[in-house]
């Protein structure tokens, strides 16, 4: 399998082209085009029980896409996410990542896409009661609106609520307040992440809420 | 004419250098600036007529009514277009053959060029989310069209699979007919691929990466309702 991302960051898009016998499974309405020769084949996102999860408390699609590869040569698919922004490559060995609600793009079959208790923070937070796990032996694109920044944390960290894309799981993640309750309501940051540990963390550059909040009061 | 296209896939604009008494027709409210001694004449068809009538198909097809004609004097001069999206653009130069285009991608071409309606039937329309017109452009000269997304070719031999709403262009010698995704419906629903555009003969698919449509789903929600 040969994988690449071009567009970035604007409009990043995957190509991946599939040697025979291959399979990549991707998010619901994630392909742009394909080989006519691909198979391709919706199956549910994990088991019901994820799946059902994923979908109503962690704003997923019930459904993937499997795109197989039965013929004998190579053949291409192009994958994108539904807003435009970055597109990156994680390639897992054993090791897991969690993703925000929409992050997911597509993996490859080694890939386990299962769902974790977040608690009741992560739920006042607007981010869903359960937090989406990503593990196994292979390779996962993720992406989001805006560019995607990387950032090690050692220690503590804090991350608008709406601009974390993924994070490792060792990391505990805290809700509270920006500031006092005067600069966290008057200074525009409202709530935030504070994330505690040792690990890597993936911020985007915008959000898709941001841009709605810009957008409304100019709407009539 | 030379054309510079600057700024892809981001946010692109189309620089477009004319030689003296040179002409370039453009999709209304496609200028972002120009030199001032250019003439401008607006009319609703490229040339040999069509009057009304080809206004109003240009309309059905997703373009303005009318189009704009930028004239340089004996010193030539420089103008730039844009579209109202963020996204990519691309040039290509026609030699005798013809290119499908996309309602709403025409950015700008050489005034040679013949431009005329190309009906691709209600049936298709309806069932791939596009418009039942599309432009035909074919003649020598060339012409420049704009994407909401990264623009990338496909070499097709054989059948090619585009998803609905990902197609900026296609050469003539490429047919395509409207197809559920995947081998069973249930896929296609499930998946939520649905109706996707199948691509047959030998020739270039310009796609979009992005999809304005599935964008516009995700971002709507978060919009306040219409009051």
């Amino acid at each position: 399998m040969q994988a690449t991302i071009e567009g970035a960051p604007c409009f990043a898009h995957i190509h991946v082209d599939l040697d025979p016998g291959e399979t990549v499974i991707a998010e619901s309405d994630a392909m742009s085009s394909m080989s006519a020769t691909l198979g391709m084949e919706a199956k549910l996102n994990g088991n019901l029980f994820s799946a059902l999860i994923k979908r109503f408390l962690g704003g997923e699609s019930l459904f993937v896409n499997h795109f197989i590869n039965r013929t004998g040569e190579a053949q291409r698919v192009t994958l994108v996410q539904s807003t435009p922004g970055n597109i990156v490559q994680a390639d897992l060995a054993g090791n897991s990542l969690c993703l925000q609600p929409g992050a997911y793009v597509a993996s490859t079959p080694g890939i386990h896409l299962g769902v974790r208790w977040a608690g009741f923070v992560s739920w006042f937070a607007g981010e869903g009661l359960f937090k989406q796990v990503v593990s196994g032996h292979g390779t996962l694109w993720y992406g989001a609106y805006g560019g995607l920044l990387e950032r090690e944390v050692d220690g503590e960290f804090i991350v608008d609520s709406s601009h974390l894309v993924a994070y490792e799981p060792q990391l505990q993640l805290k809700l509270q307040l920006a500031g006092g309750l005067f600069s966290s309501f008057f200074g525009g940051e409202g709530f935030v992440t504070r994330l505690v540990g040792k690990g890597r963390i993936i911020i985007q550059t915008r959000s898709l809420s941001g841009l709605a909040g810009w957008i409304n009061p100019k709407l009539h | 004419m030379d054309i510079e296209i600057q700024h892809g896939p981001g946010n692109a604009a189309a620089k477009i250098h004319l030689h003296p008494r040179e002409t370039v027709i453009a999709e209304g409210g496609a200028m972002i600036a120009m030199s001032s001694d250019l003439h401008v004449e607006t009319t609703t068809h490229n040339r040999g007529g069509g009057g009304i009538l080809k206004g109003l198909k240009r309309l059905l097809a997703g373009e303005s009514f009318f189009i704009n004609h930028f004239t340089s004097g004996d010193h030539g001069g420089n103008i730039i277009f844009a579209a109202d999206l963020p996204g990519d653009m691309m040039e290509y130069r026609l030699d005798g053959d013809t290119l499908i285009v996309q309602a709403g991608s025409f950015v700008c071409s050489s005034s040679e060029v013949t431009m005329d309606m190309s009906w691709q039937g209600f049936g298709k329309a309806f069932l791939s989310g596009e418009r039942a017109f599309w432009l035909k452009i074919g003649g020598h000269g060339q012409v420049v069209l704009s994407s909401f997304g990264a623009i990338y070719p496909v070499e097709v031999n054989g059948e090619y699979i585009v998803d609905t709403g990902h197609i900026v262009a296609f050469n003539e010698t490429l047919n395509f007919s409207v197809t559920k995704a995947g081998g069973s419906w249930m896929t296609a629903l499930l998946g939520g691929e649905g109706l996707v555009c199948k691509f047959q003969g030998q020739g270039t698919v310009w796609c979009q990466s992005h999809n304005e449509s599935t964008f516009g789903r995700a971002l709507g929600p978060l919009l306040k309702p219409r009051s």
